[in-house]
């Protein structure tokens, strides 16, 4: 997006949410690395990124700005919801990727089967068939379903080891390769999660 | 979300719920699957090695009831169709005949895509075959 002059003196812009010769908060821009100070590496800090919340959510509280005028009124309400949406995604490895994914161009929510390796999909579909055939019995398969209750917890364990691998590759070399494989570890996090879902619904 | 009336009779009465044996030559097996949504469904069908036309068809789906209703309609209307007549149907065929909401229209897609599936599969196979006398001769 071309950035606009500052709305209030007119000076021409730096990628900043005020300006920066008369520090008013600008009409903000719904980028969720900027709002935050951060570049975009897909490892971050938690520490580090709630620190940065706390001290944007102050700068941009619309208790600071009751006084001012309607515009920067407006800004800081629309600014706090972009904070807190930015801070929801970037906080949760997965969604953070996801987003990163998007904005670089790959598709995320219409995925058609062609994106998703055939081995995966036989796996999802004997884990399932296993956990239908659990489900269907009595109560003496408590065991087995705290068993692939477990498998399933220790498989998500796993592709989260493995794209946390992927995050530090990818924000060292900038290596595409690796984001594709993140999009396809990201798609079987997604199946192995339902599995998970599907058997705790079994176990309470 | 209510789900139709027709939605909620497949999810209820699946029809050709099950499995046919994959390694039959006659067998095409689709699976396919939506990330999006944690979906997977595998759907089967048997030629008649005769007349060309698909005698049965079967179907297996893990995800929502739509997505299960559009894989049960599919099976349904594979039956007595050449693999020919069997590629026209599209996913919108599905969908207005389910009446499913624009959310669930990927469930149709996912459907068309698991006819197309077997049918490559039926058709690769059968070509292998085919083939198998020429490749031996060089």
């Amino acid at each position: 997006m071309q950035p606009e002059n500052c709305w209030h003196c007119g000076h021409s812009p730096e990628a900043s949410l005020f300006c920066r010769f008369c520090n008013t908060l600008q009409r903000p821009v719904p980028d969720y690395y900027r709002f935050l100070g951060l570049e975009r590496k897909l490892h971050l800090d938690p520490d580090d990124l709630q620190q940065r919340f706390y001290r944007m959510s102050r700068l941009l509280h619309p208790d600071r700005y009751h006084r001012r005028t309607p515009t920067e009124r407006q800004y800081s309400l629309e600014a706090t919801a972009i904070l807190n949406d930015a801070y929801r995604v970037l906080r949760d490895p997965v969604a953070r990727a996801e987003y990163v994914l998007k904005e670089l161009g790959f598709q995320i929510g219409e995925q058609r089967s062609k994106d998703v390796p055939p081995e995966l999909l036989e796996e999802v579909f004997d884990l399932n068939m296993a956990l239908e055939e659990l489900r269907e019995g009595d109560a003496s398969v408590r065991p087995q379903l705290e068993e692939a209750r477990k498998k399933f917890l220790n498989l998500q364990g796993e592709i989260d080891g493995r794209l946390e691998e992927l995050y530090r590759r990818h924000d060292a070399t900038g290596d595409r390769a690796a984001l594709t494989e993140i999009r396809t570890i990201l798609n079987r996090r997604r199946y192995v999660q339902n599995l998970v879902r599907e058997v705790e619904k079994e176990l309470v | 979300m209510a789900y139709s009336d027709k939605v909620l009779d497949h999810y209820n009465n699946p029809r050709n719920v099950g499995a046919l044996d994959k390694r039959d030559p006659n067998v095409g097996t689709g699976m396919v699957g939506a990330p999006e949504c944690g979906d997977v469904m595998k759907l089967q069908l048997r030629v008649d090695p005769g007349t060309g036309i698909i005698e049965d068809a079967r179907f297996k789906t893990f995800g929502c009831g739509s997505a299960i209703a559009s894989s049960s309609l599919a099976t349904e209307w594979l039956k007595g169709k050449t693999l020919d007549q069997a590629l026209t149907i599209k996913n919108t065929d599905i969908v207005n005949e389910l009446s499913l909401p624009p959310v669930k229209i990927h469930c149709s897609v996912l459907a068309e895509d698991a006819i197309r599936a077997a049918i490559a599969d039926y058709q690769k196979k059968n070509t292998a075959v085919a083939g198998q006398p020429v490749a031996q001769t060089v």
